[in-house]
Order: C-alpha cells, then sequence, then structure tokens
C-alpha cells in the first residue's frame, strides 16, 4: 500500500495496516506476541523460549570465551546460520516495549463495549500446504468475532495463538447491537487511531537512544541486547569499545559496518512513529552540519599536505574518527592544516593553534581497521586560507577560500617585469663591479622561469646520482617521479621529498605565482649547495 | 556552536525534576557552563555545608566526560586545593549513558565516603589515614568556614 500524504499514513497504519503492525510484534516462530524477545545477530528477534539450546561449536578456537565457544543455530529460514549463544541476547528495548504494549492493551480491553469485526485468518501459500507432511485436507484458518477494533482485535487473535505469522487476515462488519454498521465503521476508526496514540507514547518512552535522547535512528543492539542509534554507538565506539550501558566488552569492529540493524524495532519505529523519525533525519542533517552552515570545511590540524601530492595519515584520535566518517559520507575532502608552533598572529584569526593557509585534501583510499583506527590516503586538490572557524563535536570547522594563481598572462607579465628590469640592474652592476657577484636576489629575479626549473633539475638529477637518501627508489615510488615539465607543480613534488622543515615548505601555500614557488625552491637549493661546499 | 538535543533536555530535566540537595543552572551566555551546587550529606562531616562547583560540558560531550571543579574550599582526600576532583567515572570509567545528574549525585556520595587510598590531595589522605577523627574534624571546620551559605 501507498500513502500518498503523510496526514493520512497515521490512519492508515492503524487502520489499514493492523496486520502489519501485529506482524512486528509477533515472533515470526511462535507467532505469539514477542514473549522475552532476544535479538539476533542477523538483526531478526524471536522470543528466547523459541531459541533452539546451545550446542557447542566446533572447529571455533578464537575468541574462546565459554559462551562463545557455544553456538545456536537460527531458527529463522532466511537465515539459518550459527550465532555465536554470547550474541543472543535480551532485546532489553524490545522487551520494554513489548510489557508496555500489552498493558496498554489490556487497559485498553476493559472499557470497549460491543464492537464486533470478525476475522478471518487467511493461511500464507506455505502453511496451507505443507511440504513433508501427510497428506491431509488443506488446513483451515481460524476465525473469530473480537471486539475493540481493528487493531486491538488482531492483536487480541495473535495472543490467542489463532493467527500464524504468515497469515493475512479479512476483516468483515458484524452488526453490533447498538449501532449501525455505517457509525460503526466510523467509531472503529477512531477506536483504532486512539489505540496507536497509546502505543505511540509507549513507544515514545522507552525508544529514546541513552547517548543523544532522541528516538532511535537507525536501532542497533549490541551483543549484551541494549540498542542505541547506529550512529551514536558508532561514536561511543571511537572512545572504548565497552557498551555504554551495561560496560560489557562489545568485540564489534568500531564501524559497525556489517552489523545488521535491529530490523524489528526499526519497522515498528517507522510505521508508529514516521513522523518523528523524519524530523530526526532533518534535525540530523544540520546537526552534524557546522552550527553555521558557512563553516563547511572539516579542518584536520596534523601536518603540511600539499596540492596534487600524497598525504598519509594514521587516524586514531576519536574525534578525527567521526570526521574520517563523515568525510567518507560526503565528498570525501577535509582541509589539511598545520600546527601553528609559534603562536603567531593568523591574518584575522588572531593566535589560532593552527596555520591559516592549508590544503584541500581528498581521500583516495580508507582503510579501516578493526579497532576503529584508519589509514588513510588522500591527495591533495588545492589550497585554502581560512576565513572563519568552529568548533564541530571537537574538531575544527571552518569557511575557506581557495587560493589560487594568478592568470597566465599575469605570470608572464610579472616574469616579463622582473626578469627584464633586473637584467638591466644586472647589466649596470656588472659593468661597475666586474669582480663582484650578482646580490642573491638580484640574480634570483634575472632567471627566467625556465631555467629556474632547470636549475633544481639539474640539482635533483645531480642528487639522485650521488644516491642521496631522500631521493631513493622508495621514495620516488611513493611520490612520483618529478613533474619536470611542469613548473607549476614541480615546487611542491620538491617539498614533498626535500628533508627541511614543515614551516619553511608551508611559504609555497601562500603562493599565487608559478614563480615565486620555483624562486623559494632554488633558495632551499642554494642553501643547501652552500652547506655542502 | 548549536546545543546539542541531550544537552538542552538534560537542562530541562535538572531545571524540572531537580533532585535534593544538588543544583545546576546554566549560564546564560554559554549554555555549556553551569553553577552546581552540591549539599554536604547528612551523617558526613560536610553536613550543613553548600559546595559551589563549576561543571563544563566540553564540545564532544557526552562522548567525553564533563569537566568539573570545585570552588568553595573543601577539606576531602579525593579533591585538591584547586578544587579537581578524583572520581572514575570522571575520566576513565564515563560512559555517555550517565549524565550530569549522576556524576553530580556521584559526587555528593563521594562527599559522603571519602577514599583515603586513592588520594588527589596526598596531605588530606596522610592526615586522613593517621588520625581520621582529627581529619574529619578538620574537614569540619573547614565546612564551617568555607561552605556556610
Amino acid at each position: 500500500m501507498v500513502d500518498d500524504e503523510p496526514s493520512i499514513r497515521f490512519a492508515s497504519a492503524a487502520h489499514r495496516q493492523p496486520r502489519l503492525l501485529v506482524r512486528l510484534l509477533q515472533c515470526p516462530q511462535c507467532s505469539k506476541p514477542f514473549n522475552a524477545p532476544v535479538h539476533l545477530p542477523c538483526g531478526d528477534t524471536v522470543c528466547r523460549a523459541c531459541l533452539p539450546s546451545a550446542r557447542p561449536r566446533t572447529h571455533v578456537s578464537y575468541p574462546n570465551t565459554p559462551d562463545r565457544l557455544q553456538s545456536i543455530v537460527c531458527p529463522l529460514p532466511a537465515c539459518g546460520a550459527e550465532h555465536a549463544a554470547a550474541e543472543c541476547c535480551l532485546d532489553v528495548t524490545m522487551n520494554k516495549l513489548m510489557e508496555l504494549i500489552e498493558l496498554e492493551m489490556s487497559k485498553y480491553r476493559l472499557p470497549i463495549g460491543d464492537t464486533p469485526t470478525r476475522l478471518i485468518e487467511k493461511l500464507a501459500q506455505e502453511d496451507s500446504t505443507k511440504v513433508g507432511e501427510k497428506e491431509m485436507e488443506p488446513e483451515l484458518g481460524h476465525e473469530r468475532v473480537l471486539h475493540g477494533g481493528r487493531l486491538l482485535a488482531t492483536f487480541t487473535m495473535a495472543q490467542m495463538g489463532e493467527l500464524r505469522y504468515n497469515s493475512e487476515v479479512e476483516y468483515s462488519s458484524v452488526q453490533s447491537s447498538n449501532l449501525q454498521l455505517d457509525e460503526q465503521q466510523y467509531e472503529y476508526e477512531s477506536l483504532d487511531i486512539a489505540f496507536l496514540v497509546q502505543l505511540q507514547e509507549a513507544a515514545g518512552e522507552v525508544t529514546n537512544c541513552l547517548v543523544c535522547y532522541n528516538m532511535m535512528l537507525d536501532p542497533t543492539t549490541t551483543a549484551c541486547g541494549h540498542t542505541f542509534c547506529r550512529r551514536c554507538l558508532t561514536r561511543v565506539m571511537d572512545h572504548s569499545n565497552i557498551c555504554p550501558l551495561c560496560r560489557r566488552d562489545l568485540h564489534v569492529p568500531a564501524s559497525l559496518q556489517n552489523k545488521p540493524s535491529n530490523r524489528r524495532l526499526s519497522s515498528l519505529l517507522d510505521l508508529l512513529c514516521p513522523e518523528i523519525l523524519a524530523d530526526r533525519l532533518a534535525a540530523l542533517k544540520t546537526e552534524e552540519q557546522p552550527g553555521n552552515e558557512t563553516l563547511d570545511t572539516p579542518l584536520f590540524v596534523c601536518t603540511l599536505a600539499l596540492p596534487t601530492m600524497p598525504t598519509f595519515l594514521h587516524v586514531f584520535e576519536p574525534r578525527y574518527r567521526l570526521m574520517m566518517r563523515r568525510c567518507m559520507d560526503g565528498n570525501k575532502r577535509f582541509g589539511m592544516v598545520m600546527y601553528n608552533r609559534t603562536g603567531a598572529p593568523q591574518g584575522n584569526l588572531g593566535p589560532t593553534h593552527f596555520l591559516e593557509y592549508g590544503t584541500m585534501l581528498e581521500i583516495v583510499n580508507h582503510e579501516l581497521l578493526r579497532d576503529g583506527r584508519s589509514f588513510v590516503e588522500a591527495r591533495g586538490v588545492g589550497r585554502f586560507k581560512i576565513q572563519d572557524h568552529g568548533m564541530l563535536d571537537g574538531y575544527i570547522v571552518g569557511r575557506v577560500e581557495k587560493v589560487e594563481d594568478v592568470s597566465l598572462s599575469e605570470e608572464q607579465d610579472a616574469e616579463q617585469g622582473e626578469t627584464s628590469g633586473s637584467h638591466e640592474y644586472a647589466t649596470r652592476f656588472l659593468a661597475a663591479n666586474p669582480d663582484i657577484p650578482l646580490p642573491f636576489g638580484v640574480a634570483l629575479d634575472s632567471m627566467p622561469t625556465q631555467e629556474l626549473l632547470d636549475f633544481c633539475m639539474r640539482f635533483v638529477n645531480d642528487m639522485r646520482r650521488a644516491s642521496a637518501p631522500w631521493l631513493s627508489q622508495k621514495i620516488v615510488q611513493v611520490y612520483g617521479e618529478p613533474p619536470a615539465n611542469d613548473p607549476a607543480l614541480f615546487p611542491y613534488w620538491f617539498a614533498c621529498v626535500l628533508p627541511i622543515n614543515e614551516e619553511e615548505k608551508y611559504r609555497l601555500l601562500q603562493t599565487t605565482r608559478v614563480r615565486e614557488r620555483l624562486k623559494i625552491v632554488k633558495t632551499w637549493i642554494e642553501r643547501i649547495q652552500n652547506q655542502r661546499r | 556552536m548549536s546545543l546539542s538535543k541531550r544537552i538542552i533536555k538534560e537542562t530541562q530535566r535538572l531545571a524540572e525534576d531537580a533532585v535534593p540537595g544538588i543544583s545546576a543552572v546554566p549560564h546564560d551566555d554559554n549554555l555549556r557552563y553551569f553553577d552546581v551546587t552540591i549539599d554536604g550529606p547528612s551523617q558526613s562531616p560536610y553536613e550543613g555545608g553548600v559546595f559551589k562547583a563549576e561543571l563544563f560540558l566540553p564540545d564532544d560531550y557526552p562522548m567525553t566526560p564533563p569537566k568539573i571543579r570545585f570552588l568553595t574550599r573543601i577539606y576531602h582526600p579525593n579533591i585538591d586545593r584547586l578544587g579537581r576532583i578524583c572520581l572514575d567515572v570522571l575520566k576513565s570509567n564515563w560512559s555517555p549513558a550517565l549524565q550530569i545528574r549522576t556524576i553530580l549525585l556521584s559526587i555528593q556520595a563521594l562527599l559522603g565516603a571519602p577514599n583515603p587510598d586513592d588520594p588527589l590531595a596526598n596531605d588530606v589522605a596522610q592526615a586522613w589515614k593517621q588520625d581520621e577523627q582529627a581529619a574529619i574534624q578538620t574537614a569540619r571546620e573547614w565546612t564551617e568556614k568555607h561552605a556556610k551559605p
């Protein structure tokens, strides 16, 4: 059934889909309403009494806690897997919910008068002709006249054990003693709706996540039977691996990646409280965004990253685990900025603990370890300057402005201006002082961009011939061969491999001209050459 | 920085359904910063005293515990002269299922049950171990002197 308008969804769940709702409260094994429901690792739920007894597991030795060496064969045909006994625990939330629902049902049953509905159980195909059984007359469904509207009547039928899990129900009107049939119809519908409101309240009481205090979103149940929002549990696992409620060791991969949700609870909440969940989802979107929506770039304060070059990270801090997860769910990008070691003021930002220029990284490989740490390989996709910053769940977020090179024509104008100007100066200088070498700055400015690059490449090639350790085969494998024909990118490559301190390399992030970058690189080289002399 | 639903709900409940002997009121200009008072438990040397504390919810609360510190001077082996508190649930045993209310109750319980074997204020713990009666008397005097409203 498809609901077109949200406003009728409410009534439809109660009145038009009583069977759907009641089935969610029925054990797929015994067909009765859940009694001591146990959450199974496959995501479904059965009564504790419907669970076969545990038997020793063979060929299993790790982890070898006693309860993991016992297994329970999943009674559900769709699964059939062998579950560790340790992971089949009473579903605390579902259990409370069932208690509340039964309480509401019994309270409700008392004041309702003569409001009969005829219910005819329509057996599912596989139930009416069971394979392997003796040739018998096809079994017939039960038939009852019950009171209190369709929802309560259907639940009552399940309680009586006369409604199989897979059966459908056909409803028909029965003349009651004191109402006309059309009045009756209206009356029943309001009974259903009033009752559903009660159920919603019951659900609202017990299905709040104890981490975020909201209604559980994508409820996920631990092996100890405690349920939280998947998101909340994942975040808790960033910090520790014990259940927040009972402190039992959880032994789950911190990502919960392959852990099924609590399907019953999830479907029940979808059916009972669609509005609350929709609001919750909408709220979540804004919650996960920084408070101010323009602070849209997560900032990792750690190291120097450079455009087009790879950066390798070992992510272990809880806040950055969360940040990486969010990045992976989003556009896979985050900003990398360095620590402000000297505490120098950063432009308009003041003395922040990070530097104002950074590199936007895009995650190319994210390897999540079992304990929640991860190895991240990211590549620089551009530079930025932080305009404003704030905090989100422990990490920094910022509004950033792209830093880009000037246009090629401006670049050429600069080259022209610098080289011709200093060339004139150099001619005059050398004419006057033929024996004195040119001042360094003048020599630098007079070099055409291509010559600057050639100079740097000669140095790289010389150093490789001399087997400099920072140009070993291994390093070149990681960062690639030098971009010998790209003066714009060469400095980034060079800065990646050159073993000098990061604050010096940081100057490259602030440049807007290719020449500027190459000139910086050349000063490094000159310094190294002078030291070697 | 927006305030999480959880913090809003906790604050509401602290106001609507107050715990006797404990109060926590957020600052108007910083809803993560609370002025706290804890009444000294009866049958303890802190009885009759009202102890002021400050409580701050860090940015990643409830993943990390609240930060809390006594502002009123108190003579107690697990609370140092800066008001810092040695209590497992404020550190390694924190769980996001705990909350401001339960933490304040734990601190109140700590006042009623000093633990000189896990000291933060070494001199106080020493005194406590050497002559418990005298230490209790000192605690009582400090309560009289610093914690009377």
